[in-house]
């Protein structure tokens, strides 16, 4: 009885028994013939369809054009974000003068920025990039800034002490203490990407031939193949759930779980 | 006569706060000796923080200056550890160990001697044990025993502390004070500890110098001459303990006319 309470109330044996309940629903409604296979492929055919398009090697080319996409976005976004919050850190005028523009451009969701980005950089993959760096650049300003601020008097007192002065101490001390927030500004970052990056792939659709996992969605449903549009749906939620509650978690594992210092998301 | 390591000439000193620039310090003069324990005591307020940051170079004077065996002291450096009475002073993404590692990195000791360094200043203040541990593993005691260990590690010309045991209970204070006097006696650093406990200012000093407030002036410096281990029941203790207590209060009731 007590095992079974155990198991009962284990998290994940939970959330797999939820998960099971919701494919064998889908399973049911699918097999029963009502809909069409067009409208409501079974479970079956999309796991063939995700059998074929791995061993094609056509999901692996569209994945990793995302990836692409993505990581080159990250790097010009981290890039610029660390650059804007230095220049903060040293004056504060530029520090308001940011403040006030990552206040009115935080909220501006990147897909809403695809029209601008079309008449600006025209079909293709800068267009993709310019809306990602917009929904990486601004959370990630704003909790790298909050961080360096909420930097302990003490510890830079401490580093100061020592003998540490400007760069050394910013990445001996602020960079460390300000870690938990640089690493939910990158989580936010990332999870906006990720996002916008699917919905612009769509309309920007492929460049030179080569297309990411949203081009890949829509040029199936434009083909009719209706299992292979879930299974690209599947991967991608796959992808979102492997790098943030497993890859982010482990990061936070090792960093700040191990350091104890958490901070309460924002 | 032990030969003088600090020096304090006329200081005076501003301190910027909400209500503008207000002179914290006024005509400061003191000397401290090699190897010497000075307690500095008086109320909040009296600019007694203010003067141990002026000496760790945290803070400028605006006339005066200090002198560290007969360097003027200019900018903050390794010669003059301070001990904080904040808890987070050690860094959290190091362990107690990689804390004192650290300090001594930075300092220039090189790699091989510093496991050495800091096996000996841990088993000193009992915390050997907690090597690996994180700070935030650690008590309250045990995080300032680790500050302890690692400013001591660094071998400074002098030991500021800052009401180094102010946030700790009771019970806790009184071990880490006996503790400290042990540690003082084989090291024979030379310290300045600041304290608004009259108790932990007998306690621990060779000299006790009390302060009056606004603006912070020395009033007087007291010699402790009670051999140690002291103990608070004896009668020249209590003695002292009121002597200086109507000091402090002289300034309370009887400068501000109230």
């Amino acid at each position: 009885m007590n095992t079974l309470k155990k198991i009962y109330y284990n998290k994940f044996v939970r959330q797999f028994i939820f998960i099971a309940a919701l494919l064998a629903i889908w399973q049911i409604v699918a097999a029963s013939g009502r809909y069409s296979e067009l409208i409501l492929p079974d479970l079956v055919s999309i796991w063939d369809a995700l059998v074929e398009s791995v061993s094609t090697g056509e999901l692996w080319e569209h994945t990793s054009y995302s990836f692409y996409l993505i990581g080159t976005a990250l790097g010009i976004g981290c890039l610029l974000a660390f650059v804007l919050t230095a220049l903060s850190m040293l004056s504060p005028l530029v520090a308001d003068f940011m403040k006030t523009i990552t206040t009115v451009f935080h909220p501006l969701p990147g897909v809403a920025l695809l029209p601008i980005a079309l008449l600006w950089f025209g079909i293709g993959k800068e267009s993709v990039i310019f809306i990602l760096v917009h929904s990486i650049i601004w959370p990630l300003i704003l909790n790298t800034y909050t961080g360096f601020r909420s930097v302990s008097r003490t510890q830079l007192e401490v580093g100061r002490n020592l003998g540490l002065r400007g760069l050394n101490l910013v990445s001996s001390v602020m960079i460390p203490s300000a870690f938990p927030y640089i690493l939910t500004g990158f989580q936010i970052a990332w999870s906006n990407a990720w996002r916008s990056l699917v919905a612009a792939e769509m309309i920007f659709g492929a460049s030179g031939g080569k297309g990411g996992l949203g081009w890949l969605i829509y040029q199936k449903r434009f083909f009719l193949e209706t299992p292979a549009v879930f299974a690209a749906l599947f991967v991608i939620i796959f992808i979102g759930i492997f790098v943030e509650n497993f890859i982010f978690a482990q990061v936070e594992k090792f960093t700040v779980h191990r350091w104890g210092m958490v901070v309460r998301r924002s | 006569m032990m030969q003088e390591i600090v020096k304090v000439q006329d200081l005076s000193v501003n301190f910027t706060g909400e209500h503008g620039n207000v002179q914290a310090l006024d005509d400061i003069n003191f000397s401290v000796r090699e190897g010497e324990f000075l307690t500095v005591l008086g109320p909040s307020g009296c600019g007694k923080s203010t003067l141990i940051r002026t000496i760790a170079g945290f803070q400028k004077p605006v006339e005066g200056q200090i002198e560290l065996k007969g360097k003027k002291v200019l900018n903050p450096g390794p010669d003059r550890i301070m001990v904080f009475q904040e808890f987070d002073q050690l860094f959290p993404w190091r362990t107690v160990s990689g804390n004192l590692k650290y300090a001594l990195k930075v300092s220039g000791i090189e790699a091989e001697k510093r496991n050495e360094i800091v096996d000996k200043y841990l088993e000193l203040v009992n915390l050997k044990r907690f090597a690996r541990a994180f700070p935030h593993q650690l008590s309250g005691g045990m995080k300032q025993r680790a500050a302890i260990a690692r400013s001591l590690a660094l071998e400074p010309e002098i030991l500021l502390m800052d009401e180094p045991f102010g946030s700790l209970d009771a019970q806790t204070r009184t071990i880490l004070q006996s503790e400290l006097v042990r540690i003082w006696e084989k090291l024979g650093t030379t310290i300045i500890f600041i304290t608004h406990n009259i108790q932990e200012a007998i306690l621990l000093g060779d000299r006790v110098l009390v302060m009056s407030t606004n603006p912070g002036k020395i009033k007087d410096i007291v010699p402790v001459e009670i051999t140690r281990p002291r103990l608070p029941e004896t009668p020249e203790f209590m003695g002292l303990w009121h002597k200086l207590y109507s000091m402090l209060e002289v300034k309370r009731f009887g400068e501000n006319g109230k």
